[in-house]
């Protein structure tokens, strides 16, 4: 984990540190920090950023009901990422998706690291990210889009940090014979 | 900071309820604790229902009675405490470690059993009483179950599972194996079919159960 990644971990224990012993004020920093991944990370499960909004607010919601579950000084990130995965596979379930899926399909602007950067332009990697299954493309935003470790993310996932490794590599490799198979079709 | 990143309605909802909580213990204290309110918990049923030891005791090596049931009680409070850890998000317990945990717990019960077998064979299997027997023994293990499965389903849905009926499963898997290392040092039957039948059932049922009482607050937690 770099320098910046811990002192962002570090912040982010002290605002819920604060947050449950009752100060509104580091609720917002948490929100304000944990706003846009939080969105991009909603959105591999709806495709709808209207929907990604409502859920982040039910998100939000569930984390504050939960709050007295998260433990100091553990990393904030995977306790709240479990609790939107939850909240998400929650809204999957209750039947409201087909509904939202043909109202509204677009793409947020999802920030793409520079080893992505490599396989295809920013376009095309987008459209290719949102082509792959959604446990494939939740691998790949957790890990290199939001730079989550594998430890990290097993966490959320409820998994080893193996399995999450092994996901992550095949969903990679599935999306760059994608890109390939794509720019074949192109030429 | 920027206020307006808190949309109104969601800031209401928080701000309204905004009182300091207590963060959870961490799983190693939770799990002390319900190892101290299941050894309450034993100590009374153990005493309000005069239960003894097993006849057969001193012909028992110190392994096979009073080490395996230790190590039973081990392998019950380790799913105990993977139970609780589950009960925590973002600190799930993997697929493959539940189905070990559980499977390490069922074997060593039935490899007691055989072993107990081998060495003594404890009180006669009468034909005709077998089923009275083996009821008598399978609510014995029940009740002792009780302590363990109450204590940690009761921490283990204050916290918030994310899969309540894993967490479940865990939790009754760990009551069963505790309760079944204590009637061990208990029961005086070693015959094979009753302590298969009677006791490893018991495992199943309780693990059963703490899955369904998952399923439950599963149902009406989220839905």
């Amino acid at each position: 984990m770099g320098v910046d990644r811990q002192a962002e971990e570090q912040r982010l224990i002290e605002l819920m540190i604060g947050y449950q012993k009752g100060r509104m004020d580091d609720f917002e920093g948490l929100y304000a920090a944990l706003k846009q991944p939080l969105l991009r990370y909603l959105w591999t499960f709806v495709r709808n950023a209207t929907v990604a909004e409502d859920l982040l607010q039910d998100t939000f919601l569930q984390i504050h009901r939960a709050r007295q579950t998260y433990t100091p000084p553990r990393p904030v990130r995977p306790w709240i990422y479990a609790i939107t995965r939850h909240v998400a596979l929650m809204h999957l379930r209750s039947g409201r998706r087909r509904k939202e899926m043909l109202a509204n399909d677009q793409l947020p602007e999802i920030p793409v690291p520079p080893e992505m950067e490599k396989l295809a332009d920013r376009a095309t990697l987008h459209k290719m990210l949102a082509e792959l299954p959604p446990h494939s493309q939740e691998v790949l935003m957790l890990h290199h889009l939001l730079g989550m470790s594998f430890e990290e993310v097993g966490q959320i996932l409820g998994v080893a940090a193996g399995t999450a490794k092994v996901r992550s590599h095949r969903a990679l490799k599935v999306l760059r014979e994608r890109i390939v198979e794509r720019e074949g079709g192109d030429s | 900071m920027n206020p307006d990143l808190l949309p109104e309605r969601l800031r209401e909802a928080i701000s309204g309820d905004l009182a300091p909580v207590k963060p959870l213990p961490p799983v190693w204290t939770r799990t002390l604790y319900t190892i101290a309110l299941t050894a309450g918990g034993l100590a009374l049923i153990t005493a309000a229902f005069k239960f003894t030891l097993r006849p057969d005791m001193g012909e028992l090596p110190m392994w096979l009675s009073w080490g395996c049931t230790t190590l039973q009680l081990v392998i019950g409070v380790a799913l105990i405490g993977m139970a609780l850890r589950e009960a925590v998000p973002g600190s799930g317990v993997p697929p493959g470690a539940t189905a070990l945990a559980i499977a390490t717990g069922v074997f060593m019960q039935i490899l007691v059993g055989i072993v107990t077998w081998m060495h003594s064979p404890g009180m006669p299997l009468l034909e005709g009483v077998g089923l009275a027997k083996g009821m008598s023994c399978s609510i014995k293990d029940a009740v002792l179950a009780l302590p363990a499965m109450v204590t940690t389903l009761v921490l283990v849905f204050r916290a918030l599972p994310l899969r309540p009926s894993i967490a479940g499963l865990l939790g009754g898997s760990g009551a069963a194996v505790v309760a079944d290392a204590v009637n061990h040092i208990m029961c005086p039957m070693s015959d094979l079919r009753h302590v298969l039948v009677w006791h490893t059932g018991v495992i199943f049922g309780l693990m059963l159960l703490g899955w369904g009482i998952g399923k439950l607050w599963e149902r009406r937690r989220y839905r």
